[in-house]
């Protein structure tokens, strides 16, 4: 998928109404909390990507979370 | 993989018995520092809304001895030739409660009892152990099976309290003429993610136990249950579909012929997770965790009694079985019922 709709995917799965680019910081968004980290394992798992939960920890920005779905973000 | 394949064995009833003590996400939120848009989605994803527990000094035993009066009620207890506790929360840490309540109930002095240290997996433990004793010669074996988890989790663990419910169920199991297919796993490189610290062997009780320590957020100390939520999230949505594909392969049924697949109610989100992996969302329960909590091993006969005693009382069924979290520990069975004795589910009486 292109970057753009997975930044609108990444704000419906983290269930947030601010507008997401990959400068955002992740400590700016309320909603990206440990129920968010578990939305987000089902994500990344539905897109193919295996990740752990320990993944998300140290992330900072959403471009970390770009990265971290690999190949499958063009 | 340990599988368990049993003929001529039917499960005759089944009782749950919940704390009597009813708690709301809203009336506990401030405990927690919830505000009211987190509560919502608690209550969205997580399917939190209620939970009941025991008042202080109840224990599990209490609410298995309620469950298994209500089946002697109908069945003779004097067939009984084993009783198997299965709890993290026993009256005391030696001797072991199944012999406690040996005496309580009224059972022959010749019968074994024992208790079993399991989880959310310990209906399926329990099941394989009373199901291998019958197996092995004896005619009616009481299983119980809970937790009062109010007893070890921490007032102020905004991530595991305000998921906790107090249960305790029993199970008759004798001779009889339907048969259960089993499998069971352990994963002991996963014992971190849900553990109670200090006051085994390993930590023996100290005086920093009672030291309260702030961690991801949430406050409890080394006596209280730790939980790991993401990582027993992951490990729970990867192996539990496996695990059922695993026992329906191994009882050679199709899941279509299953009626109800009855899982531990770990949190709505991971049954929603799990039925839609699987595709069996119309014939997977899921209501137990909003109404009563996460009652651990008491909650697939806890789901039971609540949701399912009709059609558990007055059809014949093929039912599946799952059960998955602390040890790591997870396992699933097969199981025939033909109608038997599951009443609506109680509330603990003082």
């Amino acid at each position: 998928m292109t970057k753009q709709e997975f930044l609108e995917e990444l704000a419906e799965v983290i269930d947030t109404e601010i507008e997401l680019n990959e400068d955002t910081n992740l400590d700016e968004i309320d909603e990206y909390d440990s129920i968010a980290i578990l939305s987000l394992i089902n994500f990344y798992d539905e897109l193919g990507v295996k990740v752990k939960p320990s993944d998300f920890e140290n992330l900072k920005k959403v471009s970390d979370l770009i990265k971290l779905a690999g190949d499958k973000v063009e | 993989m340990a599988k368990f394949h049993f003929e001529n064995i039917d499960i005759k009833a089944i009782v749950t018995t919940i704390g009597n003590k009813k708690i709301k996400i809203e009336d506990e939120a401030e405990n927690f520092g919830y505000d009211e848009k987190m509560v919502n989605r608690l209550k969205k994803r997580m399917g939190f809304n209620s939970r009941y527990v025991v008042k202080k000094g109840v224990c599990t035993s209490d609410l298995c001895f309620q469950s298994a009066k209500k089946i002697f009620e109908k069945f003779d207890k004097s067939k009984v030739e084993a009783l198997i506790f299965v709890s993290q929360t026993p009256d005391y840490k030696a001797p072991s409660t199944a012999i406690i309540l040996q005496d309580r109930l009224g059972l022959s002095k010749d019968i074994i009892a024992y208790d079993i240290n399991l989880g959310c997996s310990g209906f399926i433990g329990g099941l394989i152990n009373a199901y291998s004793l019958i197996n092995s010669g004896l005619n009616s074996v009481l299983l119980c099976v809970g937790d009062v988890a109010s007893n070890f989790s921490y007032c102020k663990d905004k991530n595991l309290t305000p998921l906790m419910g107090d249960a305790g169920s029993a199970i008759l199991i004798e001779k009889g003429s339907n048969r259960a297919d089993f499998v069971m796993h352990s994963d002991g490189s996963g014992y971190k993610h849900l553990i109670i610290p200090d006051g085994g062997c390993r930590n023996p009780f100290s005086e920093d136990s009672l030291k309260e320590v702030e961690e991801d957020g949430s406050v409890r100390r080394r006596v209280d249950m730790y939980m790991n939520g993401a990582e027993i999230f992951n490990f729970a949505v990867k192996v539990v579909p496996e695990l059922i594909n695993e026992v329906l392969e191994f009882s050679k049924t199709n899941k279509e012929e299953i009626d109800y697949f009855v899982l531990h109610q770990a949190n709505k989100y991971i049954l929603q997770t799990i039925a839609k992996k699987l595709k069996v969302e119309d014939k997977l329960p899921m209501e137990t965790i909003s109404i009563y909590g996460n009652q651990n091993s008491a909650s697939i006969p806890g789901t039971i009694n609540a949701f399912l005693n009709e059609d558990f009382s007055n059809k014949k069924l093929k039912v599946l079985f799952a059960g998955f979290g602390i040890g790591l520990s997870w396992g699933a069975g097969v199981v025939d019922i033909d109608k038997i004795y599951a009443p609506k589910i109680q509330e603990y009486k003082e």
